[in-house]
């Protein structure tokens, strides 16, 4: 059975300094690392699984410039055997929807049964790619996949988490477009030697696609308002752990 | 049969067992080097698939102590790279290499802040491109980002500004020196680090590198082709001493043992430099005990082998946790290292064992950052 997996290049941002450019509409990319979005991982581990099982192809699809090949090789290291790049010089100025169609435009015309996703990206955090390609394919969707079982390559059980962590399973008929939450799998690792190897396989680059309208249009990204009653505590991890202690002693959570 | 096993003279195994009777991990996890050689010679002579070899330490004391000249741990390090070929490893180790390739350190922590060690009563000059010092000091990733590590390095910061020692660092753009990383079986990263810290050495004019980790010292005095003298900061401060540079006046009226660093000791012969610190810093020299397996037969503490991304499952007590009951029967006070990654292991045993109000565990340069500046640093 034959995966596409949807990938996307993201800034790391859990700890970095974040600046945001004069434009107001993106953060300055300089001093940023990049790498493949979380949950992305995860969907392209549950397509490398199923390959082992049932065989077949795992294409990646990226939209982005030629950076994004970074990511598209790693998945190529790691096993995936195809690979397309739909190119657009700066991602942050699409929407979910122009995203969503540019990858229907491609995925449409492959011989698949399952298009991966990641739940969510983690830079803006939209969670709507995966469904509007369900929709744009004509396909059912399910989303936030945590577990995903097999036993033929028609169909599959997936449960999803819900709130409380209550789990809910439902059966799927292929195709179908899956988002996966992180923590469904363990990603493998992709060595140097294999990310170099996988640079002399071949990216198929759409250079000019017809780009969509946006319909959803990013105005302004702001710093949070700064908080009034912020205190930084500093000292050595004893001293700012038992003072932290202390604190939260003094408000009567604990 | 496959080149890892010619390469690394498996045939020449008569299974004497000397190997695994030395395996500071044989007692506590499913590892044993001679029964890994056995089955691989005698069942089958493709590669094994098993994950045993992922406790090793890469303490080296199985090839040291083999008579015939196999290369067990190199054997070991090259089954492991055949497994982070096909990708499925720990993911902690997965995240520990992740975050060197995207990071230039294994902690996951973002490069902007590697000189945060530093702090207002650190002087440190870093260095620009083309810029001229007579020491490097390669601060490394653990003393860079560890916070209980980034007091040795201020520590020996302070040292060489006190000994007049005309010295640099080179600041955020220092990565990883790639020890772990080629003993984690990670051969591709590690010569791509190789290759990326030849040329980020080259942009600099300096005489000497000192580092703070063994780790460190061995794989750039040994695994890399530099033009420069490599020394670890014991030997420096040795050097300092002997020159008359470095005053140390006795101060401690405790009783200290000193841990061998694996990656010092066994793998790097040097023994001495760091007791002769500590012999200046003792009031008594008696006072400076030895552990019963110390020098070439020191325990291993495990924190090597990238065995600092990968706890194993035991029934039996971590060695660090032995090595800290030793220390305390033994009558020491102090146990003295001088390895950021010792250190950590055996600060963990301390806790573990509950042993903090009779044991403390300290790198020598705070020791002598104590002696030497006593009122600010005495609490550390
Ligand atoms: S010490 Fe050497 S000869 Fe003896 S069992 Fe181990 S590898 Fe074989
Ligand atoms: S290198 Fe050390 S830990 Fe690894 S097998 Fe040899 S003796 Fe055991």
């Amino acid at each position: 059975m034959n995966s596409v997996v949807c990938i996307k290049r993201v800034p790391e941002t859990a700890e970095a300094t974040l600046k945001i450019a004069p434009d107001g509409k993106k953060l300055e990319e300089e001093n940023l690392v990049f790498s493949l979005n979380d949950a992305d991982n995860y969907a392209l581990e549950q397509a490398l699984l199923l390959q082992e099982e049932f065989d077949g192809d795992v294409t990646v699809i990226s939209v982005g410039p030629p950076e994004t090949d970074e990511i598209i090789r790693m998945a190529l290291a790691k096993g995936a055997t195809n690979a397309i790049r739909i190119h657009h010089d700066d991602i942050s100025k699409l929407d979910a929807s122009a995203v969503a169609s540019l990858l229907a435009e491609q995925i449409k015309d492959l011989d698949y049964d399952v298009v991966f996703t990641g739940a969510f990206a983690s830079d803006d955090a939209f969670s709507l790619v995966g469904t509007m390609l369900a929709r744009k394919l004509e396909i059912p969707h399910i989303t936030m996949a945590i577990e995903m079982k097999q036993d033929d390559e028609d169909e599959a059980e997936i449960s999803r988490e819900l709130e409380g962590g209550l789990i809910a399973k439902y059966r799927i008929k292929f195709p179908a477009v899956i988002t996966v939450q992180t923590g469904m799998n363990e990603p493998r690792y992709a060595s140097i030697l294999g990310i170099k190897r996988a640079s002399q396989k071949e990216v198929d680059v759409v250079d000019d696609p017809t780009i969509p309208e946006n319909k959803v249009q990013l105005e302004k990204i702001s710093y949070p308002p700064e908080g009034k009653k912020a205190e930084i505590l500093s000292g050595t991890p004893e001293e700012t752990s038992s003072r932290l202690a202390e604190i939260l002693k003094q408000k009567g959570i604990i | 049969m496959h080149k890892l096993l010619i390469k690394n003279e498996l045939l020449g195994c008569i299974q004497c067992g000397r190997c695994s009777a030395g395996c500071p991990v044989s007692l506590r996890t499913a590892l044993s080097p001679r029964k890994l050689i056995y089955k691989n010679l005698r069942e089958s002579r493709k590669l094994p698939k098993s994950q045993d070899i992922w406790s090793c330490t890469t303490c080296r004391t199985c090839q040291q102590r083999c008579p015939k000249g196999v290369s067990v741990m190199d054997y070991i390090i090259g089954l492991r790279s055949y497994q982070v070929e096909r990708g499925k490893i720990e993911p902690t180790m997965r995240d520990a290499l992740e975050s060197i390739l995207k990071h230039g350190n294994p902690w996951g922590r973002p490069r902007e802040k590697r000189t945060q060690w530093i702090d207002d009563e650190t002087d440190v000059r870093i260095l620009s491109e083309g810029e001229e010092t007579d020491v490097l000091l390669y601060v490394g990733c653990t003393p860079a980002y560890d916070p209980e590590i980034q007091k040795s390095a201020r520590a020996l910061a302070k040292i060489l500004n006190d000994a007049d020692v005309d010295f640099a660092i080179i600041g955020n753009d220092e990565s990883c020196c790639g020890n772990e990383v080629k003993r984690m079986g990670e051969l591709g990263l590690f010569e791509m680090l190789v290759e990326e810290n030849t040329a980020l050495f080259k942009k600099y004019k300096f005489n000497t590198m000192i580092t703070i980790s063994p780790h460190c010292y061995n794989t750039f005095k040994n695994e890399y082709a530099l033009d420069f003298e490599v020394l670890h900061y014991t030997q420096f401060l040795k050097k300092l001493l002997d020159e008359g540079k470095l005053q140390i006046s006795a101060s401690i009226d405790k009783k200290v043992v000193f841990h061998d660093p694996c990656f010092l000791g066994k793998q790097n012969d040097e023994y001495d430099a760091p007791r002769e610190l500590l012999k200046y810093l003792l009031t008594d020299e008696d006072n400076l005990l030895e552990f019963g397996r110390n020098r070439e037969r020191s325990l291993c503490c495990e924190g090597g082998g990238g065995r600092m991304w990968l706890e194993v499952e035991s029934e039996s007590p971590r060695n660090a946790e032995i090595r800290i009951d030793d220390a305390k029967s033994i009558g020491a006070e102090i146990v003295a290292t001088s390895c950021p990654f010792c250190q950590l292991t055996l600060n963990d045993a301390v806790k573990t064992t509950k042993s903090e109000d009779k044991i403390r565990v300290v790198d020598i340069c705070s020791l002598i950052a104590e002696n030497k500046f006593e009122e600010t640093e005495m609490e550390e």
